[in-house]
């Protein structure tokens, strides 16, 4: 449960002591809250911006880390009817560790952390935006599923795929077959560029960090690669040169890697581009709207839609008044009409 | 009274102390106002991608295609038609008899002109060569350099010998080394066939030392592949090397050798094949196989299916996509598609 501390400012009137105690009061209510916020202005900020963000983002958030999980974790089982259901992985030890560590974990974070679909101006402009959370439009069965589907088609895509690819044969000219080394290097650089353009497909708003952060890991898987190439054979084992010396010159491995990784991501390419088609959430019209400027053109419009997205509440101290107001009225109304009854003979 | 103190303390005597401003430097990162980048999928852009998908991957499928047609390939099974029409009741006991003949020669007739150099694969089936344990059997270290003979941690059970001295190099995929042979020749001229260079360099410079020589190797009771020359270093086994890159299907290939020169069509080769690999107990098949290279490699016309599917189903994603935003066009940015004018009575 979420707890929320307000403080009050103390008066100079009140004496040292007393000062000393509400400090204290609300620095242990601060320490104990999730949020805190120092005047009541402030809530609607809380609300209505960052709670809106908030959603979204740990929402994606979830949603993302299921489906990359599922779309690595899978392959690894698919491999296992390959290899006898003996347990052999067909990626290398580190580049398992790595995975969740380095390599998809970073363009993450900056999802959860940065991630806006609108403004924060917009925020406080349009505060139906806010609904989408209590509705809770964005972590639903639909979508978990949803985005689970996504994990497993792509894992099926990436491990089949590149198997039928890398197959028996000759993989370049020179007339090498392709060793569980290749494959498995070859599968895994596909989960990452995958995993990582589908992060970039779901982000909206890209500042210089989610560039770093997404365009980086796949750097760094690169030059992981090309270190853990160099390193002495005996901790690279059969990733000795495998990028340098084995799959870069192999127009097949690159072959591979695009083809596979459009592949798992033009289902879901559609699928966004019918949805904003067919049936566009809020969010995406709003940003329609901020994007071809239609709110500088048309400020009527824009004001009218502001004043539309406030709706009257039916909780909180206002509503409460209108309620008792309403309580009363009735309470006369059938009291003025049994009066009336009873002085009708 | 004034409930903030401090607008009327002008009439005491020592200065009020300035309020100090408790609110925090702002800096854009952390009022989250970083510049950025709000890229937004308009129906341009979605036609626009899918098109230039399509029109990018198609050329890439046919021409991935056109180099697998190229190839010639030429793939004999071996393993049945290698026995003895006699002997074929009992496989096993044949190939494990040292008084059989294994010597097998067959005519193999090439399709189409094949070009040098031609590669020489041999192709098993049915052979975990990707099995954990198999996997494990092997020590790098040993492989390596003379100094860690000592080292076979994973090894069992062809570690050592049963008098304790050290097997180099142990374990089972040195073990199962494969040992059929194969010789080549056109109208009783031999063929020579080139087997340098079948590994890859790293494996031969970094992998195996050229301090180490076999040792104790197959010495045991059970054999379970070729036995090795002493005398040659293990950096110069190739055959060793490029076995022991244990492959990751149960069906794989292994280059052989390859002939430097062409070979004519309709040429009919004799093959001479030595079949000694027990493939007999657990079933599995061998297959001599004879390509030729593409720039793109082996004879696989997967690639280029997969590229012509894949380009062509997102050139169809773009025309239904088109038809789509003619059909319902939706302008962009209308504020009449915002849930509370759509759905007046509940906010969406």
């Amino acid at each position: 449960m979420k707890q929320i501390c307000l403080s009050v400012e103390t008066s100079d009137i009140l004496s040292q002591d007393i000062k000393k105690i509400i400090i204290v009061d609300v620095v242990q209510a601060v320490m104990a809250s999730d949020f805190s916020i120092s005047q009541f202005r402030f809530l609607e900020r809380l609300l209505v911006v960052h709670g809106h963000w908030c959603y979204k983002r740990i929402a994606q958030m979830i949603c993302y880390f299921f489906y990359k999980n599922i779309a690595f974790g899978l392959t690894i089982f698919y491999f296992e009817a390959y290899t006898g259901f003996s347990g052999q992985s067909v990626y290398d030890d580190w580049y398992m560790l790595l995975f969740n560590v380095i390599l998809t974990s970073l363009p993450v974070i900056s999802l959860g952390v940065f991630e806006q679909d609108v403004s924060s101006e917009v925020c406080l402009q349009f505060p139906a935006l806010y609904q989408q959370g209590p509705k809770n439009l964005f972590f639903d069965w639909y979508r978990i599923f949803g985005w689970m589907g996504n994990g497993l088609y792509s894992s099926i895509v990436i491990y089949f795929l590149n198997i039928h690819i890398f197959y028996n044969q000759a993989i370049r000219v020179e007339g090498q077959t392709a060793d569980m080394a290749a494959v498995g290097t070859a599968m895994f650089t596909c989960i990452i560029w995958a995993v990582n353009l589908q992060i970039a497909l779901t982000m909206s708003h890209f500042t210089w960090i989610q560039h770093l952060f997404v365009w980086g890991s796949v750097a760094t898987w690169y030059l992981f690669l090309v270190a853990y190439g160099m390193s002495s054979s005996l901790i690279s084992g059969n990733g000795h040169q495998i990028l340098l010396e084995a799959l870069g010159p192999a127009p097949m491995y690159w072959a591979a890697t695009l083809l596979v990784t459009l592949a798992c991501n033009i289902p879901y390419l559609a699928h966004i581009s019918f949805q904003r088609a067919i049936n566009p959430l809020d969010h995406h019209v709003i940003q329609e709207i901020k994007y071809f400027k239609k709110d500088v053109e048309d400020q009527h419009m824009w004001k009218r839609e502001r004043s539309k997205a406030r709706q009257k509440t039916d909780i909180g101290f206002t509503a409460r008044v209108d309620a008792k107001i309403r309580q009363l009225r009735d309470k006369f109304q059938r009291k003025v009409s049994s009066l009336s009854i009873q002085t009708q003979p | 009274m004034n409930p903030r103190g401090d607008s009327t303390s002008g009439s005491d005597g020592a200065p009020e102390p300035r309020r100090k401003s408790k609110k925090p430097k702002y800096s854009r990162f952390t009022q989250q106002e970083l510049p950025a980048c709000k890229p937004l999928l308009t129906p341009a852009i979605v036609v626009t991608t899918f098109a230039f998908i399509g029109i990018i991957f198609i050329p890439i499928g046919l021409l991935s295609l056109s180099a697998s047609e190229q190839v010639v390939e030429i793939v004999y099974q071996y393993d049945t038609d290698c026995i003895p029409e006699q002997l074929q009741n009992d496989k096993v006991a044949f190939i494990q008899s040292s008084k059989t003949n294994k010597t097998c020669t067959r005519t193999l007739t090439v399709p189409k002109n094949m070009e040098g150099p031609v590669h020489i694969y041999y192709e098993l089936d049915n052979f975990y060569q990707n099995h954990r344990r198999y996997v494990k059997s092997r020590s790098d270290k040993q492989l390596r350099s003379k100094a860690s003979e000592t080292v076979t941690t994973n090894c069992a059970p062809e570690a050592t010998t049963s008098d304790g001295s050290v097997i180099v190099p142990c374990g089972l995929i040195a073990w199962s080394l494969f040992n059929d042979t194969y010789s080549f020749a056109v109208n009783s001229k031999i063929i020579e066939v080139n087997k340098k260079n079948i590994a890859w360099q790293s494996d031969k410079e970094h992998k195996f030392g050229s301090d180490v020589y076999p040792k104790n190797f197959q010495m045991g009771g059970l054999i379970g592949g070729a036995k090795l020359n002493a005398s040659i270093p293990l950096s110069e086994q190739e055959d060793l090397i490029v076995w022991m890159r244990t492959a990751a299907l149960p069906r794989f290939r292994k280059l052989y050798g390859r002939i430097e020169t062409n070979l004519a069509a309709n040429e009919q080769i004799t093959v001479t094949i030595q079949n000694n690999y027990n493939t007999y107990s657990f079933e599995g098949k061998k297959n001599l196989v004879l390509s030729t290279t593409s720039w793109i490699g082996g004879k696989n016309d997967f690639l280029g299916t997969a590229y012509l599917t894949v380009g062509s189903l997102c050139l169809f994603l773009a025309i239904g996509f088109i038809i789509l935003y003619l059909l319902k066009p939706r302008t962009l940015g209308d504020p009449s598609y915002l849930s509370w004018n759509r759905n007046p009575d509940g906010h969406y």
